[in-house]
């Protein structure tokens, strides 16, 4: 059985599925030199993304948030202007207040992360901006929708529905997904896999049993209001505290994740 | 999409958007301005993206070509001016360049030394995660273009780095 170097690439990239990925992984399972050449590739996304990561962690300067709040305030302060009711104008200013509340947030939930294992906070400073920006979309506004999920007689609460899909499918890389978003994924102590999720105003930590995906954590903020969000991002950060002690290694990179869901999330 | 909904997912794409310019760039004060341009090129063109179609794909594209339009215009000034003042490097002057070679690191030098066409295409399917289609779009070329030049930075990339990587 051959593989092309563009099929092999395609399948790293993630690019193949069904009957195509099946076959190259087969390929990989039964020749070590392909086996090394996929670890290669790993390892070189692992670096590129730890090489990146402070860029993605550091606070994003004024230069580039102002121009957006001043867009964002915009159109409310020409509407006042064309009513003549300037006096009633605090919509432009709580606008941007909400915007700066949100910004120091960030910050802060970057700083107030536990260090307990500084050889690999990076990564997971990461996940928190990424928590932190998804706050500050759902604050102000992003549809929120109930979680899906049953408790089994054994006392456990299983995922069902499209949070179960959404779990056993879905990448962090999905960025622009509204409805779950996976902020980590990580493999705990025995080598199960395990993903931090936010589901509209839900969010909480997922591991793959064998009946499927076990919340081992949920939280639910009321991000409704824009005076709630704050507790919405201090649960985001918890959870992503509580990932890194559960964790018994870095979360996964962008390779990792895709391969192990190419296993069906096995050991 | 309202104007506040395009603004929060704007605010929300800037730390990725930042790792894309410095990635370009390789120079941080480049990669912020690269941005800050983007930014208000974005809110200034707000009108022409379409909504339900992916925003982040729409910026990366205004970011790309902002830059491939800066890259030219340094080299068609290099080329103009031949002073020793005006240097003939495009990447900026002498001195920062000399600088930022030694900041980068391995992995940034690395980078740095592959050409414009290879690092973007590392760049937006390695380290930003787009598939093929998208990040062919967002380079607008097509998609077996995309693939060799990502095959080709993806090997120069593994044989500096395979060592330490």
């Amino acid at each position: 059985m051959s593989v092309t170097d563009e099929e092999f690439a395609a399948y790293a990239d993630g690019e193949l599925a069904g009957p195509d990925a099946d076959r190259i992984a087969a390929a990989i399972a039964s020749d070590p030199a392909l086996a090394a050449r996929l670890d290669a590739e790993c390892r070189l996304r692992q670096t590129l993304h730890a090489h990146f990561a402070p860029v993605t962690a550091e606070p994003v300067p004024e230069r580039l948030t102002l121009p957006i709040v001043a867009a964002a305030a915009e159109p409310a302060e020409q509407r006042m202007t064309d009513s003549q009711t300037r006096e009633a104008g605090a919509a432009p200013a709580t606008s941007a207040r909400i915007f700066d509340l949100a910004s120091a947030r960030v910050r802060r939930n970057v700083e107030n992360l536990p260090r307990r294992r500084p050889s690999w906070s990076g990564s997971w400073t990461t996940g928190i901006a990424a928590a932190a920006a998804l706050v500050l979309g759902i604050a102000l506004g992003t549809q929120v929708q109930q979680e899906d999920a049953k408790l089994t007689p054994e006392g456990t609460l299983l995922a069902t529905g499209r949070l179960a899909k959404g779990l056993e499918t879905r990448l962090a890389a999905d960025v622009d997904a509204k409805d779950l978003r996976i902020l980590a994924s990580f493999q705990r102590e025995g080598g199960g896999y395990c993903r931090v999720y936010a589901a509209g105003r839900s969010s909480g930590i997922a591991c793959r049993e064998s009946p499927g995906w076990v919340l081992e954590r949920t939280t639910t903020g009321d991000t409704g209001q824009a005076g709630t969000y704050r507790q919405a991002g201090s649960a985001q950060a918890e959870l992503m505290g509580a990932a890194q002690d559960m964790a018994a290694a870095p979360p996964l990179d962008a390779a990792q994740e895709r391969a192990a869901r190419a296993r069906g999330w096995g050991k | 999409m309202s104007t506040d909904r395009f603004c929060e997912d704007l605010t929300a794409l800037l730390p990725r958007l930042r790792r894309f310019a410095r990635g370009l760039t390789h120079d941080a004060a480049d990669a912020d301005d690269l941005c800050q341009q983007t930014v208000e090129r974005a809110l200034k063109s707000r009108q022409s993206w379409q909504d339900g179609t992916r925003l982040d794909a729409w910026v990366y594209r205004i970011m790309r070509n902002q830059w491939i339009d800066e890259v030219r215009a340094r080299t068609r000034r290099s080329q103009t001016f031949t002073s020793a003042e005006e240097g003939a490097n495009v990447g900026g002057s002498d001195d920062r360049a000399a600088e930022n070679l030694v900041e980068l690191g391995n992995v940034g030098r690395a980078l740095a030394r592959l050409p414009e066409d290879q690092r973007e295409a590392v760049m937006l399917v390695l380290v930003e995660g787009f598939a093929y289609k998208e990040a062919a779009e967002i380079m607008g070329v097509p998609q077996g273009t995309l693939t060799s030049r990502l095959g080709r930075g993806r090997e120069a990339l593994l044989r500096e780095l395979g060592e330490i990587a």
